[in-house]
């Protein structure tokens, strides 16, 4: 029993390693521009892919694919900024939270059309290889993803508190008005921020296709996930996205530890609608500022 | 320390910040370099609407903002901070998570690419305002009401500006510290830059100011000269309690 617990702990942890970077462009994105990305589920499944497509036509890994994944996605990200976010920016919040339901319906069906809607699978060398210490065993291509997803929620949070240009980010999350006086180009640094949101959102979709089953259209539950994790943890800091990640991974496998694996999804599913219910603040940060 | 300070000038301002809705329906103000203007008037007049139109923030429905005769109507708020030109908004705007520290070297933004000169700018704050220096690696946010407009003053004075916009800076202040943000006004003045001024607090405002404007449900009402308010500041006062 002790060695199960224990299992399911080691497991928890690195499955909270790569929700974190799977949630913490919605955190991001949410805490310092107000905007509730309900697109945000449609990067990951398209990163998945991205991983996919570069195994299969190129041949390279997705640890490789990973990397690459955050320039692509965060061009992709401010795109969408400038494109689509910019346009409604002075229109009410729910104007942005339509239009953004409209990108995701159109990225999910046009990956539906471009992919079908089977599920497919990422098969590495290490994808079966099994780690052994002690009692506990690890999957190789588990370990990879959340040592890839560790690395980068580290370089988020470096840039953000480690940089000027990631601090003139979070003055601009604290106060928009007094950034821009003081010189900052608040409309560049929110393209900036939601380019980040996207990027993570793009590697975090390469760590997920490594670890688990994927489909164009499975990426709701990914959305139900990160919204989970940044309720549980708060808004916008990574370290607070690290700690909702840790928490539902841990939560996920302890659960799968105890109860029957259909119970799981409903217990997350559950606890989703109770933290909404009396955590409701965890979202507070879209009505303070405007879309 | 002299500097050559600009002359700020708006011209038929008209701004709201719904459509249809005009708060300011055409003002008409002057800043005189190196001298310190107040904008005075009763609540909701526009005098901080008319403020954040000149700073930038507020694209006005008409009129033009120029400084030194150039016209910077269309010039967004972070590009005026390269011109020289500074803004303190109204209630607290220190970035709270950040150390007092890390908000000064956000005042110097626009010295980024010149750190050598930053570092400069940063250690002349800590010499001009002493206090700060014991308070460098404080979180802004845990900071009491006084230290943290201590803070947004120091910001704002990294990037030396030479036109200082200022909205209400002893609003929710101690009537001690109150004392020190005119004295502070002083300076500035004394230091040759152009300050404007926007103030509830009519006597102390009038007391250091070189010329002053009230404003009225969005229009001008009166302008003059200190000598020429002073006498008539009592009766002002009592009309707008009115209002």
């Amino acid at each position: 029993m002790l060695s199960l617990l224990l299992q399911a702990v080691v497991d928890g942890i690195l499955l909270g390693l790569i929700y974190t970077i799977m949630a913490l462009g919605l955190s991001l994105i949410l805490g310092v521009l107000g905007v509730i990305n309900v697109a945000h589920s449609v990067f990951i499944m398209l990163g998945s892919f991205f991983a996919l497509g570069l195994l299969t036509f190129l041949h390279l890994d997705p640890a490789v694919a990973f990397v690459l994944s955050t320039p692509v996605f965060f061009l992709a990200g401010a795109a969408v900024y400038r494109l689509l976010i910019q346009r409604v920016q002075r229109a009410p919040a729910t104007i942005g939270i339509l239009v953004l339901f409209g990108l995701m319906v159109v990225v999910e069906t046009a990956g539906i059309l471009l992919w079908t809607t089977d599920t497919r699978v990422i098969t590495v060398g290490y994808s079966n290889l099994r780690l052994s210490a002690g009692p506990v065993t690890v999957n190789g291509a588990r370990l990879v993803a959340a040592g890839l997803s560790l690395l980068a929620t580290a370089g988020a949070y470096g840039f953000l508190k480690r940089t000027l240009t990631g601090r003139a980010v979070l003055a601009m999350a604290d106060n928009r008005d007094a950034a821009s006086v003081l010189g900052m180009d608040v409309g560049r640094l929110s393209m900036l921020i939601f380019g980040l949101g996207i990027a993570a959102a793009g590697a975090g979709g390469v760590a997920i296709g490594m670890t688990f089953p994927f489909a164009p259209q499975d990426h709701i539950q990914w959305l139900a996930w990160a919204f989970l994790i940044v309720i549980v943890g708060g808004l916008g800091r990574v370290e607070s996205t690290l700690l909702g990640g840790l928490v539902i991974g841990l939560v996920q496998t302890l659960a799968g530890a105890l109860l029957p694996f259909s119970w799981v999804f409903l217990l997350m599913y559950v606890l989703l609608l109770v933290l909404l219910i009396v955590r409701g603040q965890g979202l507070a940060g879209a009505q303070r500022r405007e879309l | 320390m002299r500097v050559a300070a600009p002359e700020l000038r708006a011209e038929g301002l008209e701004a709201g910040y719904y459509a249809g809705q005009s708060v300011l329906r055409g003002v008409d103000l002057r800043a005189a370099p190196g001298r310190l203007t107040v904008i005075l008037g009763p609540n909701g007049a526009g005098k901080s609407t008319a403020l954040r139109v000149l700073a930038g923030l507020l694209p006005p429905a008409a009129g033009r903002v120029l400084v030194d005769g150039r016209d910077v109507t269309r010039v967004p708020a972070h590009r005026r901070a390269e011109l020289g030109i500074a803004f303190l908004p109204q209630g607290r705007s220190v970035f709270g998570a950040l150390t007092v520290h890390q908000n000064l070297e956000l005042g110097g933004w626009t010295l980024r690419r010149r750190r050598p000169e930053l570092e400069l700018a940063l250690e002349a704050a800590y010499q001009r305002y002493p206090k700060l220096r014991p308070l460098r690696d404080r979180p802004a946010g845990s900071l009491s009401g006084g230290q943290q407009r201590l803070v947004e003053v120091a910001r704002m004075m990294i990037a030396d500006p030479r036109l200082i916009l200022i909205d209400e800076p002893s609003a929710g202040l101690a009537p001690n510290l109150t004392r020190e943000v005119y004295d502070e006004l002083a300076r500035l003045r004394a230091e040759g830059r152009t300050v404007l001024l926007v103030d509830q607090n009519v006597r102390a405002a009038v007391e250091i100011a070189d010329y002053v404007f009230t404003l009225e449900s969005g229009r001008n009402q009166l302008e003059g000269s200190r000598e020429r308010f002073e006498p008539e500041l009592e009766a002002l006062i009592r009309a707008w309690l009115r209002v």
